[in-house]
């Protein structure tokens, strides 16, 4: 037995070893945002095995995760979005932009196209405002479907684009139809206020972004929440006053080692985390005979209306002189098209941003729980096309 | 031949009986309707809106019923109108169905399912005065009426104040989506179930109607209330039903329609396929007067 053998075989040396691989694990699984499935699994499972425990635990938290812990998870998402689009920033050229945009466009198209056709043909005239739900676009896990199919493509920062402006276009539908007990004057006048010290803190050069949340933060969250609108975006105006840094790499990428600059989402990744579990938690768990005429429609919309729709419209786009992006095919674009299906967290959010507890909720959300085959489908499509990993 | 004939007729009595028997099990005792001159009568129908044949023999099975218990008020508990809802179909699905009805000034007041145009409320013969959710009296008994394809904070804010202002005897609501059934394509909805029960109790609802699950079934008390499922008025989902130990009574194997009587402490039903065969019936006191 070697020195070597002999040190690996102490419990203290195992021990750290285990540790070790757990925290690497760990780490694995929060970087790439798996704790919100992780949640929505045991959620599912809850649901489908005690559902009164279930409900009786999710109902009353949902509103804390929803409505207020969900902030954060925005906030993040815009600061990441604001640093990557400054100057010097992965995704500050507007060139880079067109084609994407011309995809989401379609994207957007196909499947609102899909569903209302399909809810239409069925009657079923109560789904038809709930559209926005089958455009959703799960940045991270299209993101990283992408990154093990095709690392280092030019399909990544494309992907960000056409899931950012996509997702964007949904907030702003999203945003005005939340479901309310009641409405009340004076919102607007809270959110110059909250807007006006945000500068003010800007101005005195304030770098510490808790006065920025604690103060702001929260005069516009009760601003959205008075005037009827999804208090979860109630951080998205306030963050582009914080102090930024432009990111050199792509949206979910972290900085290198070297890297002196400070991202204060680093500070909060760690409590979005333990949001995005609580929100697949509570809002994952449906019963699953639940499904009904809306499961169908935002599956067909989202797995087959929206690739159709960005393979169409970057058809045209190209067709009127605009450029694939570097490095891609139309085989890596169909790809793209079909992985950007996945809908899950997005179209989860939009689903209880749009729609209160009861069975139209239960089944729009195992719909949107359905769309996480996008990526399954986008690995089918690699391997028949011999897209990245299975060239050759 | 004439007494083999009459053989197989006793024979095919006593397994219709033998079958009826069983499609009822577990039976409720029968208890007839009283109607009394100066009681509340109406009936219940679910699920309803089909225009098929089943829906029109209901419809006149109802007129029939109508000669002996002259009910004034008929509640729907959604899926009035299923399919295309043009100006024909509710002709075709709701007024010629119960033209008999309608013309002896029998009043409708409807809930929406999941398949009607949340437009229907405006449609005057559902009387929902343009609303979702709306709660009226009748005698001594107030009406809850609420819109189950989601229960948003609004409606949910609305039913706490309509019952904590009641001032009836009794309080019966009814919506689309059941809190408790045993039928198996949809069953119970527990996430409706966990939001709405707490205010049902508290205020001391009696009974709650509903359909979705296209079959007939009454369960046992629930925390004090009876829960009815009569979904099966238009549509049925034929041997749908697997009772548990909630289920009091069940018909799951034509259509059907309710009939209810309430004077004093007392709610009379009769449930009533459309053949005319009471296949349930009974009496509920109301709760702290048993």
């Amino acid at each position: 037995m070697t020195r070597h053998h002999a040190a690996a075989a102490h419990p203290i040396v195992r021990h750290h070893e285990r540790r070790g691989a757990a925290r690497r694990a760990l780490a694995h699984v929060v970087d790439r945002f798996l704790l919100l499935p992780i949640g929505a699994a045991i959620g599912l499972v809850w649901a489908n095995t005690a559902a009164e425990s279930y409900f009786r635990f999710a109902q009353p938290v949902a509103f804390f995760v929803n409505e207020i812990g969900m902030a954060l998870f925005f906030a993040l998402i815009t600061q990441e979005i604001v640093e990557a689009t400054m100057p010097g920033g992965a995704l500050h050229s507007w060139r880079r932009w067109s084609v994407a945009l011309f995809a989401a466009g379609g994207g957007v198209a196909g499947s609102a196209a899909c569903y209302l056709g399909f809810v239409g043909y069925k009657y079923e005239t109560i789904l038809l405002a709930t559209w926005p739900i089958a455009c959703a676009i799960d940045i991270a896990a299209v993101y990283y479907t992408l990154k093990t199919i095709m690392p280092r493509s030019g399909a990544l920062p494309f992907v960000l684009l056409l899931g950012i402006a996509t997702n964007v276009f949904g907030i702003f539908v999203v945003m005005p139809r939340h479901p309310v007990l009641a409405t009340h004057a004076g919102g607007a006048t809270l959110l110059i206020a909250a807007l006006g010290l945000a500068a003010l803190l800007r101005a005195l050069k304030v770098r510490a972004f808790w006065p920025y949340l604690m103060i702001c933060g929260t005069l516009s969250w009760i601003a959205f929440y008075r005037e009827g609108l999804h208090p979860a975006f109630a951080l998205v105006p306030i963050v582009p006053f914080l102090p930024h840094e432009p990111r050199r790499l792509d949206v979910f990428a972290d900085p290198p080692d070297d890297d002196a600059t400070h991202h204060v989402e680093h500070e909060w990744n760690e409590a979005v985390q333990i949001i995005l579990l609580l929100f697949g938690l509570v809002n994952g768990g449906v019963i699953l005979r639940g499904y009904d005429t809306g499961t169908w429609a935002i599956l067909l919309a989202a797995l087959v209306g929206r690739p159709l729709g960005i393979l169409a419209a970057v058809g045209a786009a190209v067709s009127a002189g605009l450029h694939l992006p570097r490095h891609i095919g139309w085989r890596e674009l169909v790809v793209v098209a079909v992985a950007s299906s996945t809908g899950f967290t997005f179209a989860l959010f939009f689903a209880t941003g749009l729609v209160s507890t009861g069975p139209v909720l239960a089944q729009l959300t195992i719909g949107a729980l359905s769309t996480a085959a996008g990526s399954a489908l986008a690995f089918g499509a690699a391997r028949l096309l011999r897209v990245g990993r299975f060239t050759g | 031949m004439t007494k083999n004939r009459c053989a197989a007729g006793r024979l095919l009595t006593v397994l219709v009986a033998l079958a009826s028997f069983a499609v009822l099990r577990p039976a409720a005792q029968s208890v007839p309707l009283p109607s009394q001159p100066d009681s509340l009568k109406f009936a219940v129908i679910g699920d309803s809106g089909t225009g098929d044949q089943a829906q029109y023999d209901v419809g006149q099975q109802m007129a029939n019923a109508r000669a002996r218990f002259p009910f004034e008020m008929v509640i729907m508990l959604g899926d009035n109108m299923y399919g295309r809802q043009q100006p024909q179909d509710f002709v075709d699905k709701f007024e010629r169905p119960y033209a008999t009805l309608l013309g002896a000034g029998v009043v409708f007041f409807a809930s929406l399912g999941n398949h009607d145009n949340q437009n229907n409320r405006f449609y005057k013969n559902f009387n929902m005065g343009g609303e979702r959710y709306y709660t009226y009296a009748k005698k001594n008994v107030r009406f809850f009426v609420l819109d189950s394809n989601q229960m948003d904070p609004k409606q949910r804010g609305w039913l706490d104040d309509a019952l904590k202002q009641s001032q009836e005897d009794w309080k019966i609501c009814y919506f689309h989506h059941p809190l408790y059934s045993d039928a198996g394509r949809h069953g119970s909805d527990v996430a409706l179930r966990v939001s709405l029960e707490p205010l049902l109790t508290k205020y001391g609802v009696n009974v709650v109607l509903s359909g979705h699950d296209h079959v007939y079934e009454r369960t046992r008390p629930q925390k004090g209330i009876t829960y009815f499922v009569a979904g099966s008025s238009g549509e049925l989902r034929k041997g749908d039903l697997k009772p548990s130990g909630a289920t009091a009574a069940y018909f799951d194997q034509d259509q059907a329609f309710m009939l209810v009587e309430i004077g004093g402490d007392g709610l009379f039903f009769e449930a009533v396929a459309r053949s005319g065969t009471v296949v349930d019936s009974g009496v509920i006191r109301r709760q702290g007067k048993t």
